[in-house]
C-alpha cells in the first residue's frame, strides 16, 4: 500500500493554526488514517521535470525521478527537508490523499470549520472536442473529463504535493492508470481548442515528458521511455493510442501514458489544466472531483471546460453536492449511541458534511468526490467518527447464546491428549507444497486428487497437501542434528478433489504421526496407532499394504466398517536419501473424520 | 542417655573400638570400604562428641609418575653420559653434546642435573666427569634408590627413607623440581584415638539405626521402614531438566482463541479452504473488478476450477444489490455482474467467506459463531509474510448488534487473550461500515499494536441472504498474537518446527 507523507509545516499552514505534532498525529487516527510513522524527508529537484523528490533521511538519494523517469549518474541535488507524518493511504478514502484533503478534513474534527466546504465554480472558454474513434475498439478510452484551476504560482513543494496526488489517485481510483489516469499541464503552453483524438503508433512523433529536445512515435515510448515501458501493457490491445492535443497541433499527452515536456507543469505555473481519460465514467469523474477539490483547499480557484462528445456536451467538473436521506433512530440503533437530534447534526458536519432535517428524516449534502457513500450506513460511520471513537461505549448484546465447539475440533483435542500423552510433541507445517515435496520426493506419482493453484508466486505453493508426511519428515529434517528418538506428530486438514462437491472439494482431518530412531520399526509405530485406536473406543482390522513411500512388507493399512482409516509403515530407504535422513522412521497417517 | 548412630557411624567406630589404639582415618576408609566424607563426617561427629581424638600431622609423600619406570631403567640422562664422559676425559661441550645427540640422550638435562649432582663439571668450553662423578658410575643416589622403593608400593613417605639409609634431605632436593619423574605432596595425616568415655559410651549406649537412601517395596510393607532412616538431602540443589511432549505454541494460541469464544457463547463453525469467489468476494459486496480479487493477492484453482453457486433466487439478489444495489437502499455498483467470476475456485483470502455462509444459512437472530481457519494471500514466504495464516472470525447477529456492542464483544475477548487495555480507532473496510480497527497494549514492549479489523456488515452484504438485523464482524490475525506472546521476530519462525524450542517455550508463557 502507498505511504502519503504530509510535510507537518505545510498542514498547519493551511490549518492556519500551529497544531503540536501529537495532536495532529492523534487527530488523523480518529478520523481513521493509518499514520505509519513520524519522520524527516529530504528533497531532491529532478533536472529534467524539476520536481522534488523526497526520500527518507535513511535513504539513499535518488538518481531516477518518480514522476517523468528521467534518469541520471549522478545523485539528484538536494533541496531541503521537512519534518512528515506518513500515512498508509485508504483505498476507500482518495479524497484523504494529500494536505489538502486531509486539511479540510482536520478543519472540521478539530473544529475550525463545519459542513460541507464552499466551491465556486466559474465556466471558462476552453473547449475539448472528442473523436468518436476513441469509443471504437482499436482505441478504446470513451470518457474524458477536464477543469481549468487557477493556482498561486506553483513552487517545488506544492509541485510536488500536485504530482503525488496524481499519482496517488492513479493507484486508488485509476487501478494504476487502467481505469483512469490523470494529465496536468501549464495551461499558458496551451492553444484552446483541444482534441481528445487518435494517433498511429508510428506514424506521428512528439516530445515526452523527461527527454526535452527529442521526439519519439509512441511506440518508440513504449519501447523505450521509463514510463512508456512501465505502462506499455496497456496499450496491448490497441491499434491506434489516445492523444490529446492542442489547435496549435502541440501534444499535451498520450493518455495514460505520459505527458508531452513542452506542455508541462512547472515551478512559476499558475493556470493548470487538467484532463482525466479513462474506460468508466465513475474513475474519470471521481478522479477529477478528488483532484481539483484538493486544488480548492490549496487556494485554487476551478472553472468548467466544455466537453464536447459526438452524441452530447456537458461541463466538467460538477462539483455540486449529492444528497442522501438518513434516519435518525436508525443511526442510534446502527451504532449503539444516544444523542440529541442537535448533537446528531453538529458531529455530521464535524465530518464536513451539510444535515438539515427533512420530513421525518434527515437530509445530508456531501461533496462530489465521496464516491464511497451509496448508503446511509456511510454516513453512520462518518457520523460515528465525528462522535469519537474514545467515547463510544463499550457494550455487550444481552441475548444469551450458548456455545458449541465443532466436532472434529474436539475430536482433535482428545487426540491431542493421548499423542502428547505418549510422548510426542505436536508440529505444525503449511498446507501448499510443491509437487516435488509432496509427491516425488515419495516415489509417489502426482495423480488428480489434489487442488493445483493456477497463479502461485512460486512453485512452492502449487498444490494444497492431500497427505501429512511431508510436514512430517521436513521436520525431521530441520531436527537431524539433534538427539534421536524424536517423537512427533501434525493434526491438520487435507484437502482432496470431488466433482461432485459443491467447490470441488472435500477436507478431511487428518493425524501424522512418526518416529525417528535407530530402533524406530514398525512394532514401535504400531504399539502408538493401536494406543490410539483403543483409547478412541475404536476398532480396525490390519491388512498389508504397498505404498511407494513404505518399504515393501513394512507397511499396512487399518481400516473398519464405519470409516476408519489408517496407514502405518516403514519410510522406504530412498525417501530418506531425499530428505537427508540418516535414521529410520516409522509414519503413520489416520484419517480422523470429515469436515468438508 | 543413648546415642542414635547410623550403621555407618557404628561401623567406623567399631573399628576403633576393636584397635584399642589409634589408627590413620585412611586406614579405616581403607578397612571399611566406606566412602572418605562419610568416615571424616563420623569421626568429626565423634569429636564434637568428646568420643574421640583426632591428632593432625602432616608428612610428605613421594610418587614417582608413570614415566619414572622407564627413565630410571634406561639410566637418567646425567647417568647416561657417564661412561663416555670417564672414557673420553676432558673434552670440548660442542663434542659431547654431539655425541649425546647421536645416543639420544637429552643434553641439556645432562646439563643440568649433572651440575646438580657435582658429577660434571665445565671449564672454558670443556666437560669433565668429577671425581665424585667416577663414584657414583656404579652406585645410584639418594634420589635414585629412593624411587626405586617408591615404585615398589606406589609412594613412599619421606620420613620412612631414614629406615632405608637414605637422605631425606637430598631426596627432596632433587626431586622436588623434577616433576617428570616424581612428585612430592604434602599429606595430612589424621590419627585417631577413642577417649576413655568414648570407649564407654560406645561399648554400652550406642543405638544403631539403618540409614538408606531409598526405601524397598519389603521395607515399606513389612513396617521395617520404623527402623530406617532416610537420610536428609540439600533439597535446595537443582536436578536434571526435563521438558513433557508439548502442543504447538501456534496452536496454543488457537486453542486460547477457541476457548474465548466458546466461553462468550459462540458456536464454532467451519467452511471449505477451496472457496468460490461467490463467497470469498461477491456475497461480501467486493466488486468483480475490486483489486482485492487481482490475480495479484488471491491464489486462483486450476483444479477444481469452477464452484457451484448457490439458490438462484439467492444469486439473483447478489448481483442485483451489486448492479443497482437491489432492496437494500444501496445505489449498488453500476456494472454488470458476472456468474462465471462468481463461479471461480480461489483459497480463501478471509474467513469472512466462513462467517458469511453460516449467516446465509441462519440469518435470524440471535446468532454467535466464530471460527478458527487458515486463509492464504498469494504472497512470497518472507519474515514479515506467510502464503497461509489462521485467522479467528466471527459474526453476531443480534437486534442489539450495533457499534458499541462490537468494541465491548472485542474488548472481551483480548482481556481473555492477555491484553489488559485495548482501544479502538476508525477503518475503512469495504464490506462494513463503520468499521473499526482493535488496538491493544503490549505490556512487554510499552507499546499499542494493531490487532486486527472489525465493522458491522453494510446492508448490502446482510439484507441478499434474508438478515434483517445488524451482523458485527471481526478477522483478527492468530499468528499475530503468536509471535507477540512467544517473542518471534521471523513468522516462519512459527512453522519452520525446531523442536528444541517448542521444548523450552513454556506453555503458560
Amino acid at each position: 500500500m502507498p505511504v502519503v507523507a504530509i510535510g507537518v509545516k505545510r498542514l498547519n499552514d493551511l490549518l492556519g493554526k500551529e497544531y503540536a505534532m501529537d495532536t495532529l498525529v492523534d487527530a488523523l487516527e480518529q478520523l481513521g488514517c493509518d499514520v505509519e510513522d513520524v519522520a524527516l524527508l529530504h528533497l531532491y529537484q529532478c533536472p529534467a521535470c524539476q520536481t522534488p523528490n523526497d526520500k527518507l533521511e535513511q535513504e539513499d538519494p535518488p538518481k531516477r525521478c518518480d514522476f517523468c523517469g528521467y534518469e541520471d549518474e549522478q545523485p539528484f541535488e538536494k533541496i531541503g527537508s521537512d519534518k512528515v507524518i506518513r500515512l498508509d493511504l485508504l483505498a476507500d478514502r482518495p479524497d484523504l490523499f494529500d494536505a489538502g484533503g486531509l486539511s479540510r478534513a482536520l478543519k472540521g474534527y478539530l473544529g475550525l470549520e463545519q459542513g460541507l466546504s464552499q466551491f465556486s465554480v466559474k465556466d471558462s472558454d476552453i473547449s475539448v472536442e472528442v473523436d468518436p474513434a476513441l469509443l471504437e475498439k482499436d482505441t478504446y478510452r470513451p470518457y474524458i473529463v477536464c477543469a481549468l484551476v487557477t493556482m498561486p504560482p506553483l513552487d517545488q513543494n506544492s509541485l510536488r504535493e500536485v504530482m503525488r496526488l496524481q499519482e496517488n489517485l492513479h493507484w486508488g481510483i485509476g487501478r494504476d492508470r487502467k481505469l483512469a489516469s490523470i494529465g496536468v499541464y501549464d495551461m499558458d503552453t496551451l492553444c484552446n481548442r483541444i482534441r481528445y483524438s487518435t494517433v498511429d503508433p508510428v506514424d506521428f512523433k512528439f516530445c515526452p515528458l523527461g527527454m526535452p529536445g527529442i521526439q519519439m512515435t509512441p511506440r518508440q515510448i513504449l519501447e523505450e521511455h521509463p514510463k512508456g515501458m512501465a505502462y506499455a501493457h496497456l496499450m496491448e490491445p490497441y491499434k491506434r493510442y489516445p492523444i490529446l492535443i492542442d489547435a496549435n497541433d502541440q501534444v499535451l499527452a498520450m493518455p495514460p501514458i505520459i505527458n508531452s515536456e513542452e506542455t508541462k507543469c512547472k515551478i512559476g505555473s499558475t493556470r493548470l489544466f487538467i484532463d482525466v481519460t479513462g474506460i468508466t465514467q465513475d474513475a474519470t469523474v471521481s478522479s477529477l472531483d478528488t483532484l481539483v477539490s484538493a486544488l480548492i483547499e490549496l487556494g485554487g480557484r476551478v472553472e468548467t471546460v466544455e466537453m464536447k462528445y459526438p452524441d452530447r456536451t456537458i461541463r466538467t467538473p460538477d462539483l455540486a453536492s449529492h444528497s442522501i436521506d438518513i434516519g435518525f433512530e436508525d443511526a442510534k440503533q446502527w451504532l449503539g449511541l444516544d444523542f440529541t437530534p442537535e448533537e446528531f447534526m453538529s458531529y455530521i458536519r464535524k465530518m464536513r458534511l451539510d444535515v438539515a432535517p427533512k420530513g421525518d428524516m434527515y437530509e445530508v449534502h456531501y461533496p462530489a468526490f465521496r464516491t464511497d457513500i451509496r448508503h446511509e450506513v456511510d454516513i453512520f460511520e462518518d457520523l460515528a467518527i465525528g462522535y469519537g471513537f474514545s467515547r463510544i461505549p463499550m457494550k455487550l448484546v444481552p441475548n444469551l447464546t450458548i456455545g458449541k465447539a465443532r466436532e472434529e475440533e474436539i475430536l482433535s483435542q482428545t487426540v491431542r491428549e493421548i499423542m502428547t500423552g505418549l510422548g510426542f510433541t505436536e508440529v505444525m507445517s503449511l498446507n501448499l507444497q510443491s509437487l516435488e515435496r509432496h509427491f516425488y520426493k515419495f516415489r509417489m506419482g502426482p495423480g488428480a486428487e489434489h487442488v493445483v493453484v493456477e497463479n502461485p508466486k512460486t512453485q512452492e505453493q502449487k498444490i494444497a497437501r492431500t497427505h501429512m508426511m511431508t510436514g512430517l519428515l521436513e521436520t525431521f529434517q530441520k531436527n537431524r542434528r539433534k538427539a534421536v528418538p524424536q517423537h512427533i506428530f501434525e493434526l491438520g486438514n487435507v484437502i482432496h478433489i470431488d466433482a461432485a462437491a459443491e467447490t470441488g472439494t472435500h477436507e478431511y482431518r487428518h493425524l501424522g504421526f512418526g518416529i525417528i530412531g535407530p530402533e524406530s520399526g514398525y512394532a514401535q509405530g504400531r504399539a502408538v496407532l493401536d494406543a490410539l485406536i483403543r483409547e478412541l473406543d475404536l476398532k480396525g482390522e490390519y491388512k498389508p499394504a504397498d505404498h511407494p513411500a513404505f518399504y515393501p512388507g513394512r507397511c499396512a493399512e487399518v481400516s473398519n466398517d464405519s470409516g476408519l482409516w489408517a496407514r502405518i509403515g516403514e519410510i522406504h530407504p530412498e525417501v530418506l536419501n531425499n530428505f537427508n535422513l540418516a535414521h529410520p522412521i516409522v509414519l503413520c497417517e489416520l484419517r480422523l473424520i470429515q469436515v468438508i | 542417655m543413648e546415642h542414635t548412630i547410623n550403621e555407618a557411624q557404628w561401623q567406623v567406630l567399631k573399628k576403633l573400638l576393636d584397635a584399642k589404639g589409634a589408627l590413620s582415618a585412611l586406614q579405616i576408609v581403607t578397612d571399611t570400604g566406606l566412602d572418605h566424607p562419610v568416615v571424616m563426617g563420623t569421626l568429626l561427629y565423634g569429636q564434637e562428641q568428646g568420643w574421640l581424638t583426632i591428632v593432625e600431622s602432616s608428612r610428605e609423600e613421594l610418587i614417582p609418575t608413570e614415566k619414572a619406570q622407564s627413565l630410571l631403567q634406561q639410566g637418567l640422562p646425567e647417568r647416561r653420559i657417564l661412561p663416555l664422559l670417564q672414557e673420553k676425559g676432558r673434552t670440548a661441550i660442542r663434542e659431547i653434546a654431539q655425541l649425546s645427540q647421536e645416543k639420544g640422550i637429552p643434553f641439556n638435562e645432562v646439563i643440568k642435573w649433572g651440575s646438580q649432582r657435582s658429577w660434571i663439571q665445565k671449564d672454558k668450553g670443556e666437560l669433565e666427569i668429577t671425581p665424585k662423578g667416577k663414584g657414583a658410575v656404579n652406585h645410584p643416589d639418594e634420589d635414585e634408590r629412593a624411587l626405586e622403593l617408591a615404585m615398589k608400593s606406589g609412594s613412599v613417605f619421606l620420613d620412612e627413607l631414614s629406615e632405608h639409609a637414605i637422605d631425606a634431605e637430598r631426596v627432596k632436593l632433587l626431586l622436588s623440581t623434577r616433576t617428570e619423574i616424581a612428585k612430592i605432596k604434602s599429606r595430612k595425616i589424621r590419627r585417631v584415638k577413642l577417649t576413655e568415655s568414648g570407649e564407654t559410651i560406645l561399648k554400652k549406649n550406642i543405638k544403631v539405626t539403618k540409614e538408606r537412601n531409598l526405601l524397598t517395596s519389603d521395607d515399606i510393607t513389612s513396617g521395617e521402614w520404623k527402623n530406617i532412616r532416610l537420610r536428609p538431602y540439600d533439597v535446595t540443589l537443582a536436578a536434571e531438566q526435563i521438558f513433557p511432549a508439548k502442543i504447538h505454541p501456534m496452536q496454543k494460541i488457537i486453542q486460547e482463541t477457541r476457548k474465548a469464544f466458546l466461553e462468550m457463547g459462540f458456536t464454532e463453525i467451519v467452511s471449505p479452504q477451496v472457496e468460490s469467489a461467490f463467497w470469498d468476494f461477491d456475497a461480501l459486496f467486493q466488486p468483480q473488478d475490486h483489486p482485492a480479487r487481482d490475480m495479484q493477492d488471491t491464489f486462483y484453482l486450476e483444479r477444481p476450477k469452477s464452484a457451484q453457486l448457490p439458490d438462484e433466487d439467492i444469486v439473483e439478489r447478489v448481483k442485483q444489490t451489486h448492479e443497482n444495489g437491489w432492496e437494500t437502499g444501496s445505489t449498488g455498483w453500476g456494472y454488470k455482474w458476472s456468474h462465471a467470476r462468481a463461479r471461480q475456485v480461489v483459497l480463501r483470502t478471509h474467513t469472512t467467506a466462513t462467517s458469511i455462509r453460516a449467516m446465509a444459512a441462519n440469518p435470524n437472530p440471535p446468532q454467535k459463531v466464530f471460527c478458527v481457519g487458515k486463509v492464504y494471500r498469494n504472497e512470497a514466504l518472507s519474515y514479515k509474510h506467510l502464503p497461509e495464516f489462521f485467522q479467528v472470525d466471527g459474526i453476531i447477529i443480534d437486534k442489539d448488534a450495533n457499534l458499541a456492542t462490537l468494541l465491548g464483544t472485542l474488548k472481551e475477548f483480548y482481556n481473555k487473550m492477555g491484553f489488559k487495555q485495548v482501544r479502538f480507532k476508525p477503518a475503512f473496510y469495504p464490506y462494513t461500515e463503520p468499521s473499526a480497527d482493535v488496538i491493544g497494549y503490549l505490556e512487554s514492549k510499552d507499546k499499542w499494536i494493531e490487532l486486527g479489523g472489525s465493522g458491522v456488515f453494510r446492508p448490502e452484504v446482510t439484507l441478499p441472504f434474508g438478515c434483517k438485523v445488524p451482523v458485527l464482524a471481526w478477522g483478527l490475525g492468530q499468528e499475530r498474537l503468536a509471535m507477540i506472546r512467544f517473542d518471534i521476530n521471523d513468522i516462519r519462525e512459527l512453522y519452520w518446527t525446531d523442536l528444541d524450542k517448542i521444548k523450552e517455550v513454556s506453555l503458560c508463557r
